[in-house]
């Protein structure tokens, strides 16, 4: 279709450029001065009265994103072909959180595909498996006393110091690294000034690479203010790190914690995670995080599970995943709220399934030296 | 900063579809027109998209296209300064300073040290320098596998076209080079990167641009066996379980293997022994190989 755009009688062209920049702002777009400027010298450049020719001027200037190339194409639909038409709402998908995240997501909500049947999938809960009557929705948080907030940011700083792969602004001795001149100097006045022997330096590891999969399930209410704060802790401190909620679909939130003081994102996260809750399908989640996002794994990112393991998936897709999870990222953490309970024992089918492929069994609670016990040699609580 | 020569590309979006087909690139619409607001508007171009979907050969075929050098900046965990905009050349300075320690003031040795003859060039400044018939081809490639610190970097090259050396002040363009940047988005790039780009997005292809890519590229390739191997690959990629998805790239590696072979038509034995050319994650291979080759392959 490569019909000529119209324009009604006696409305000037730019300011239906505007009323079409407005749309797309209003669709989550952010579109600022100098994306308009750059719209606006592309259409002196194409042919403005062909309609692809200007759609596709306005995707190359304006979007920044696969998700703003999306919602472009669908508002330019709906703004160019009915005129003064409200934009097509967006097209209705499964997501664990309510309508509207997409648009304040910079990443991909995961669109919907068949899942197993839930009725397959519900199993008696004396095998440590979901149970039907799962509680209800929302997670209402509550703001956490200082006191435990700084112990929480503490113990993400040292998970961030034992977790950390990535080089820092701090120099180390290397072997094989650039030269390291003033050492190098330094140590030649040994030798009358002549540099006899090279000292080399590296960047010393100081900074982390992590991926929270956070659980928002129905059977997480009642722990979700303190693993939000958790969450929220290891995101402030570790900069390169995302952050996706996952139940019975996955989607990343990172946005709701980038550059956001903890007062401030936690009344966005309330009302993001308002109508979460349900069962949980790990296995599919974390394929799906695989699936969608799989290329932001390294060899030097720490993935974090945060799950109390009640799942309503297969347990063996449940290891399969994981497994693959494990050989793609450096280390598996699995946070679990009930971890430090007495007598905690992993008897969930999930967590069972689970532990073979992870490198670390953890509680909120002992999530600052539980790391700093593994790299001990000591026995996390994986052993209990 | 002196007027570029006119691009042969800047005219319109068919003359840099024409110019990128005779390079044997296949390029939608969508694409060339991103290509040619980029030059036109003299913006960098950020082009994200599958792995071995196209995004670096675009650069290489820019380049070849338009008879412009191509500077690569391979990006990579801790590039910093020195590896991508510039470096002093200790060795020489040091030299320098041996040499006239005896004829030469304190302060005329230092002015003569931190001038450009003593400037190791990195790719970026070599991109604002670049001498020869047109403007340079400057493709900073995996840009997500920098550190954020690289992009704040980038800024003010990608923007203004200009270095600033401090010992020697501010260098600018003498042309602006055509700069594509591409992405894996193994991670979200910064909005200030971004907003001084314009933006595109290659995806996998559809199993008729396959073909064709197929057809310009192997041009020994009969075409009803491009079209089995493209629809092959297609249903490959359609699989939900796969770690790895193959591009386009795997696909001319492992159509070059079949011809190779001689092969002619898709036979199961052939198809597992080089399922490894589109297939790089063991288990995936190990699953298709042993299980579902067969179902692949008999699909309508």
């Amino acid at each position: 279709m490569n019909e000529p755009l119209r324009f009604p009688a006696g409305q000037r062209v730019l300011e239906r450029i505007q009323g079409f920049l407005d749309r797309l702002r209003e669709a989550g777009v952010s579109i600022g001065l100098a994306a308009g400027v750059d719209l606006g010298r592309a259409l002196a450049a194409v042919p403005p009265l062909d309609r692809e020719a200007f759609r596709e001027a306005c995707r190359v200037t304006l979007a920044k994103s696969p998700t703003d190339l999306e919602t472009i194409d669908r508002v330019f639909d709906a703004y160019w072909s009915a005129l003064g038409s409200p934009p097509v709402p967006p097209p209705s998908g499964e997501s664990p959180l309510p309508r509207g995240s997409e648009q304040r997501s910079p990443g991909r909500t995961v669109p919907p595909r068949a899942r197993p049947p839930r009725d397959e999938l519900v199993r008696d809960t004396s095998e440590g498996r979901y149970s039907p009557r799962a509680p209800a929705v929302g997670h209402p948080l509550e703001p956490l006393p200082a006191v435990e907030l700084r112990r929480l940011r503490a113990g993400a700083r040292r998970f961030r110091r034992s977790v950390a792969t990535l080089p820092g602004r701090h120099w180390k001795r290397s072997a094989t690294g650039p030269i390291d001149l003033r050492r190098t100097a330094r140590r030649g006045l040994r030798t009358g000034g002549e540099w006899v022997e090279l000292t080399r330096r590296e960047r010393a590891p100081r900074r982390a690479d992590l991926v929270v999969l956070w659980d928002v399930s129905g059977s997480m209410r009642e722990h979700t203010s303190r693993l939000f704060a958790l969450v929220h802790a290891l995101h402030r401190v570790i900069r390169r790190s995302r952050v996706f909620a996952f139940g019975h679909n996955i989607e990343e939130v990172s946005a709701l914690f980038q550059g956001q003081p903890y007062l401030r994102a936690l009344p966005e996260v309330d009302a993001r995670l308002a109508g979460a809750g349900g069962g949980t399908q790990i296995a599919y989640c974390v394929g799906e995080f695989r699936r969608y996002w799989g290329a932001i794994l390294r060899p030097t990112t720490t993935v974090v599970i945060v799950s109390d393991g009640w799942d309503l998936g297969d347990p063996m897709d449940l290891a399969r995943e994981l497994e693959r999870l494990q050989r793609e990222a450096r280390r598996v953490v699995w946070v679990n709220p009930y971890a430090a309970d007495r007598g905690f024992v992993p008897a969930t089918a999930a967590l069972k399934a689970a532990l073979p492929f992870l490198d670390l069994l953890t509680s909120p609670g002992n999530f600052p030296q539980a790391e700093g016990a593994r790299r001990a040699g000591l026995a996390p609580l994986a052993a209990a | 900063m002196s007027a570029a020569t006119p691009s042969p590309l800047s005219s319109s979006v068919e003359a840099v579809m024409t110019a990128l087909s005779g390079q044997k690139y296949v390029i939608e619409r969508g694409l060339a027109t991103a290509v040619f607001l980029a030059i036109r508007l003299e913006k960098p171009l950020l082009i994200e998209g599958e792995p071995g979907c196209g995004k670096t050969e675009i650069a290489k075929a820019l380049a070849t296209a338009t008879n412009a050098e191509l500077i690569r900046l391979q990006c990579y965990e801790g590039l910093d300064a020195s590896a991508s905009l510039y470096e002093w050349d200790y060795p020489r300075q040091l030299l320098e300073i041996r040499l006239h320690e005896r004829d030469r003031t304190t302060a005329e040795v230092e002015t003569e040290i931190y001038s450009e003859r003593f400037l190791l060039k990195r790719p970026l400044l070599r991109a604002l320098q670049g001498e020869g018939p047109a403007r340079p081809v400057l493709l900073i490639d995996e840009l997500d596998r920098a550190d954020e610190e690289f992009e704040g970097l980038l800024l003010e090259v990608l923007s203004e076209f200009q270095v600033t050396v401090p010992e020697i002040g501010t260098i600018r363009a003498t042309r602006i080079p055509l700069v594509i940047l591409t992405s894996n988005r193994t991670r979200e790039l910064g909005d200030a990167i971004k907003r001084r780009c314009l933006y595109a997005y290659i995806g996998y292809p559809t199993a008729e641009k396959e073909v064709e890519i197929l057809r310009r590229r192997l041009p020994d390739l009969p075409e009803q066996f491009a079209r089995e191997i493209a629809r092959f690959v297609q249903r490959l990629r359609g699989q939900e379980d796969l770690a790895k998805r193959p591009g386009v790239a795997e696909t001319l590696d492992w159509a070059s293997a079949l011809l190779a072979l001689g092969e002619g038509t898709l036979r199961s034995i052939p198809v597992a022994e080089t399922l490894g050319l589109l297939l790089k994650d063991a288990r995936d291979l190990e699953t298709y190989r042993k299980e579902r080759l067969d179902v692949l392959l008999t699909a309508p």
